[in-house]
């Protein structure tokens, strides 16, 4: 073999020849374009995501803000008559529901503005000459000068995007000092409406809200107890992986099939009132047992058995060691697991769309089965709208909305690097 | 194998030649912890040496030294110079991937690619360019099986799998694809630990024949194979080299007594 | 007395059986005698879960069937014989009347359900008393017999550890009872379907027009249900446009991270990339129609191309987009399980990086690479919203990406919004393409997880 391997030698590779060094030079070149490419693929992903969240916030900052217009209301002469006695003590609502607040509004913008004096003005703009009065009863006997929302019309072009006639009239107003900007509280404190300059998040925010409580009380205690049975408990037969692959499988489910489930089985088959927080909890709770018991799996598998055999070695029981022991130290991994798929389930649209939580809900829902839309749905909604006036509020609801999320998400790797463990 | 043992046949006359690679002063941080203290050494053309040594004394570190692979790890520092054919290795004009095409390795576990046999071993000429053609390039893998023993096994299933060769085999594949890039010195860090015996015996011989055209440097704690393989011994002991000499002087006749409880199996 | 009232009652008296039992299991303990086998308060779960946990379940069954007992009492009332046939506008009264009887309306706005209401009001109130009745009985009846075992040899603590354990059953057997639900609400509906509609005509029909389907005066005349033009528009967004997108950028990203990336730039580009991950889907949606639609159109015009507003290539960009995330997590997975042994077998020949990855490295990481993709497709041709919000729903069978394709997702949508009723074909479509959307993915998944797994063992 040696004499075989001598015969086939060949001379000696030359390193230092001119061919190789042109070799070597490329190949480096091949490196560093290869290298500038991975940059660029980083770059892109990442820039991609700065010019989304700068899209979103550049056109959704000022669905913050409101343009006001000035009116003086000589309160005495409108057609409001109300004793300002009446609005003290218990009568008070009763007696400002009974005012014609529209009516006074009406008279007010015309006598001030001319005859179209009332378009300056939002349809709800009545709603804060009532709240006037009613925090200041002596309103009544005096002119004042209130500042209430501009119709959306004046409001766009106040932002600097307005058609040309409304940016005329709004230039007059502000050159007579009759305009100006304030916090938006309404769409901090309102729902849904048709005129975007009265929409607001709150009602479904308060869905949102209720929907989570419901998800976090159902996936969560299910979500667990079923870790805890996999990972602790289960022997290894059929059954067990049959629920394996339930759970893998699940977990990728496309989110809209759990809507068609939600619908065939909790609205068709168990009659769940549509549309409500009840039934879209469930439905995404659905959804995110699987993540939690993933997680679940996974934090409780990091608990090294040296503690389950100190507990077991002093006489706990099965049961006492996983609730004394293993479940406390693999709480935090669980909780991260837990807030991740919360999360998810917060940004979930489609499966609400299946079981009706579209419709129209100009209320916050006062409780689990009234109908309520949820923040993710109201921004499809929005956004489906023609009316320039809903592109900044979908973009300002999207800001609530991610805001939400990232603090949550936040949280998640919080909780992750602080209780990190290494064993 | 016998005569063997008592080859130290041109060892003199060789180690008359100027070295193929020097060490001087040569120490390696990893972070803050140094791992190898003020080493210096020569390694000679056409010679076999054996590195041997407790488990932990540095070994492998410093091997890693000689082509440069501790780069791959970030908290690793090389102090020292370190010369290959009177070259700095660690001079910035110093081109890595030349030096290692030039100063080629195998390591202790057997690590063919994840591709054929053929691959395997083309890889190499492959990257560097040193073949023109297919034609070629299959006469390059040809003699580098050739020379490691395993292209009687292999050359019906050249297109197989690599990891699907027996651990012996794999290891004689991983010493052909590192001679397919004709390299001017081998290191080779405990090649035969994970094998067999016979396959041991294999790779020793390999080892023997190779030495005419190759410095080779070998890792071992097995004393009988360095003994068996070596023309020279290093010593080694918490990162010092402790002696350096003939592999028949230090065996017979060693100068310090710590190379010498270690031998006699007093520890380590 | 609603259920709600009677379930909180309920728990109320396994509160007081927890107290009892524990008061009675401690007086066993005393200095002299044997230690008893349990401690009170084990004593005490066990007894509050006999109480407790059958009328529970009582109640939860309870519940279910007056609801239809209730139903049945008011139509055989002579009040209900005065209700019109029509079904839709008898539902309404009904539940209007439900609505009032049960205090959640003040005011009826149809007179009818104004009459009703105090019968529904009494029917109500009857079967609750029923239950409530039956319920303490129950609890009752369970509470006494676990009080009466209590003793010191008593393994209450055993006892109360097994039903624990038949709890921790129940709740993983949920995973299973949902997949089941999945797949027999979508195969019952779809069959359904498919006795209205060939299935040969849904999977190979080249024509979809659900929105001429059935017409009041035209019975039996249906819609176009070939479902071909969705399967394309599903595959040209999610499977080809989009991973054209997210492929090479989320690979090369995971690559830069893991083998180039300083361990800081690293640390901050990880986070970055889990924050596109959990953008929702509806704000990609909302970007894709308002900022990346109508830049595509024009692209496509100032080209030469006939587009659209909402075409394929806006909705499979931002996909593709919202994949990256997914993919360059799978392949850093991947490329992490390559052993560290078969990077240094390349360097140590003198291969650089580049020649490293990509002659080593992502050829032994190509099958969980492959995988990686295969799960990004499944979660693409899932995707609602952005092909909702983006991708139009004209049903064209085109390979030009600037025109509008509509996708199985999207009509899935479009099918259920609006007020049909349950059983015409348009709905129970609806239900036939979740089906094979389900299926596609299953299999997907299933593939997926096989080849990483084969994978993750050739390393392991
Ligand atoms: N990557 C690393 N990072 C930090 N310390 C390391 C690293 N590799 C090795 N060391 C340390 O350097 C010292 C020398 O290790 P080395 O692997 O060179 O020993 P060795 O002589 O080859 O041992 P063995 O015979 O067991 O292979 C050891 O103390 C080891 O813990
Ligand atoms: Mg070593």
């Amino acid at each position: 073999m040696t004499d075989m391997a001598a015969s086939i030698d060949p001379s000696p590779t030359d390193w230092n020849g001119e061919a190789m060094r042109r070799r070597i030079r490329r190949r480096y070149a091949a490196e560093r374009r290869f290298k500038l490419l991975g940059l660029a693929a980083i770059l892109v992903s990442a820039g991609f995501l700065a010019f989304l969240l700068v899209t979103m916030f550049s056109n959704g900052i000022s669905g913050f803000a409101r343009s006001e217009v000035r009116l003086d209301v000589d309160f005495p002469r409108s057609s409001l008559f109300l004793d300002p006695a009446a609005l003290e003590g218990f009568g008070a609502d009763q007696a400002l529901a009974g005012a014609d607040f529209p009516e006074a509004l009406n008279e007010a913008a015309q006598a001030q503005y001319g005859d179209s004096g009332r378009s300056l003005f939002s349809e709800g703009a009545w709603i804060g000459l009532r709240d006037a009065v009613r925090d200041d009863p002596s309103l009544l006997g005096r002119r004042a000068t209130l500042w209430l929302p501009a119709s959306t019309a004046i409001d766009i072009a106040a932002k600097g995007e307005g058609e040309a006639e409304a940016e005329r009239l709004k230039a007059r107003l502000a050159e007579a000092g009759r305009v100006r900007t304030g916090i938006n509280w309404t769409f901090l404190r309102g729902s849904d409406s048709t005129d975007p300059s009265a929409v607001g998040i709150w009602g479904a925010f308060k869905g949102s809200l209720l929907t989570m409580i419901v998800t976090l009380l159902i996936a969560f205690p299910i979500g667990v107890l079923s870790a805890v049975y996999l990972e602790e408990y289960a022997p290894r037969n059929r059954w067990t992986d049959m629920i394996e692959v339930s759970i893998n499988n699940l977990a990728a489910v496309p989110s809209i099939i759990f809507g068609l489930l939600g619908l065939a089985i909790f609205l068709n088959v168990m009659h769940l009132p549509r549309s409500a927080p009840l039934v879209g909890g469930l439905t995404l709770a659905l959804m995110t047992m699987p993540v939690i018991v993933i997680a679940g799996r996974n934090a409780i598998k990091s608990v090294p058995p040296s503690i389950r055999d100190a507990a077991l070695g002093i006489g706990a029981s099965r049961i006492q060691v996983v609730f004394h022991h293993v479940l406390p130290l693999a709480l935090p991994g669980i909780l991260t697991g837990t807030i991740i798929g919360m999360a998810r389930a917060l940004g979930e649209t489609a499966p609400l769309l299946m079981i009706g939580m579209r419709a129209f809900v100009a209320a916050p829902p006062g409780g689990f089965a009234d109908p309520a839309s949820v923040l993710p749905v109201q921004i499809f909604l929005w956004s489906d709208e023609v009316s320039r006036g809903f592109v900044e509020k979908t973009s300002a609801a999207i800001i609530v909305l991610l805001v939400f999320l990232l603090a949550m998400n936040g949280l998640a790797i919080y909780l992750r690097n602080k209780f990190e463990r290494r064993w | 194998m016998a005569d063997m043992i008592q080859s130290p046949i041109q060892a003199a006359d060789a180690a008359a030649s100027s070295p193929k690679m020097t060490a001087r002063g040569v120490s390696v941080f990893y972070g803050e912890k140094k791992a190898v203290d003020d080493v210096s050494i020569d390694i000679h053309r056409e010679h076999v040496t054996a590195f041997i040594g407790p488990s932990g004394c540095g070994k492998s570190t410093f091997l890693r030294t000689l082509n440069r692979m501790n780069d791959t790890i970030g908290s690793a520092r090389v102090e020292g110079r370190i010369e290959l054919d009177s070259e700095d290795i660690y001079a910035s004009s110093m081109d890595v991937v030349q030096l290692r095409a030039r100063v080629g390795m195998v390591f202790q576990k057997p690590n063919p690619f994840p591709k054929s046999i053929f691959e395997n071993v083309a890889y190499g000429p492959r990257i560097h360019g040193l073949a023109a053609g297919k034609a070629e390039l299959d006469v390059i893998v040809e003699r580098s099986l050739r020379r490691a023993g395993l292209w009687d096994e292999v050359k019906d299933r050249l297109a197989e799998s690599g990891t699907a060769l027996s651990g012996g085999q794999q290891q004689r594949l991983c010493i052909a694809r590192a001679i397919a890039v004709d390299p001017e010195v081998i290191l080779m860090d405990e090649p035969a630990s994970a094998l067999d015996p016979i396959a041991t015996a294999r790779i020793e011989e390999l080892i023997h024949e190779l030495r005419g055209n190759y410095a080779i440097v070998i890792v071992t704690h097995n004393m009988q194979q360095a003994a068996r393989v070596s023309q020279r011994t290093a010593f080694f002991h918490l990162g010092v080299l402790v002696e350096y000499g003939e592999t028949s002087a230090i065996f017979t006749n060693p100068r310090e007594t710590r190379t010498k409880d270690y031998i006699t199996g007093r520890y380590g | 007395m609603s259920l709600g009232a009677i379930t909180l009652l309920i728990l109320g008296l396994g509160v007081v059986a927890w107290l009892a039992a524990r008061a009675r299991a401690a007086a066993f303990a005393a200095p002299d005698r044997p230690r008893p086998h349990s401690l009170p308060g084990q004593h005490g779960w066990y007894v509050a879960l006999w109480t407790a946990v059958p009328a529970l379940i009582f109640l939860a069954i309870w519940r279910q069937v007056s609801g239809n007992l209730i139903y049945a009492s008011v139509m055989a009332s002579p009040e209900a014989a005065a209700l019109p046939a029509f079904d839709m506008q008898r539902q309404a009264i009904l539940s209007e009347a439900y609505a009032l009887a049960t205090g959640r309306a003040e005011t009826a706005f149809n007179p009818q359900a104004g009459i009703l209401a105090p019968v529904y009001e009494s029917a109500i109130g009857f079967y609750n008393w029923i239950g409530l009745a039956v319920a303490l009985l129950v609890a009752f009846a369970g509470g006494a017999w676990a009080y009466s075992r209590v003793s010191p040899q008593f393994r209450a603590r055993t006892r109360v550890e097994r039903i624990i354990m038949m709890g921790l059953l129940v709740a993983s057997l949920i995973a299973i009872l949902t997949t089941l639900g999945i797949v027999l609400s979508l195969l019952f509906e779809s069959l359904r379907f498919f006795s209205m509609v060939s299935p040969v005509e849904f999977l190979f029909g080249l024509n979809w027009s659900p929105q001429m389907a059935i017409r009041a005066d035209q019975a039996g005349s249906s819609g176009a249900f070939g479902a071909i033009p969705l399967f394309w528009g599903t595959i040209f967004i999610g499977a080809i446009i989009a991973m054209i997108v997210a492929i090479p950028l989320g690979l090369m990203s995971a690559i830069y991270l893991t083998q180039y990336a300083s361990s800081r730039l690293r640390a901050w580009m990880k986070p970055l990339l889990e924050i596109l991950a959990g953008v929702p889907t509806v704000v990609y949606g909302y970007f894709a129609a308002l900022t990346v639609a109508p830049a595509v159109r024009d692209l496509g015009l100032s080209i030469g191309i006939p587009a659209s507003t909402e075409s394929a290539l806006a909705a499979g960009l931002v996909m593709g987009i919202m994949i990256i995330p997914f993919v360059s997590s799978m392949a850093d997975d991947s490329i992490a399980a390559v052993p560290q042994a078969m990077r240094d077998g390349s360097l140590a020949m003198g291969a650089t990086t580049s020649e490293t990855i990509r002659k080593v490295l992502v050829p032994a990481a190509l099958p969980g690479v492959v995988g990686g993709v295969l799960l990004a497709v499944s979660r693409a041709i899932g995707e609602t919203m952005i092909v909702v919000m983006a991708a139009g729903l004209a049903a064209n069978l085109t390979a030009n990406p600037f025109d509008s394709v509509t996708t199985v997702t999207t009509q899935i949508v479009q099918l259920l919004t609006g007020d049909q009723e349950f059983d015409s074909p348009k709905t129970l479509a609806a239900f036939a393409l979740g089906l094979v959307l389900f299926m596609v993915t299953l299999a997907l998944n299933i593939v997926a997880l096989r080849v990483v797994k084969k994978y993750r063992e050739a390393y392991d």
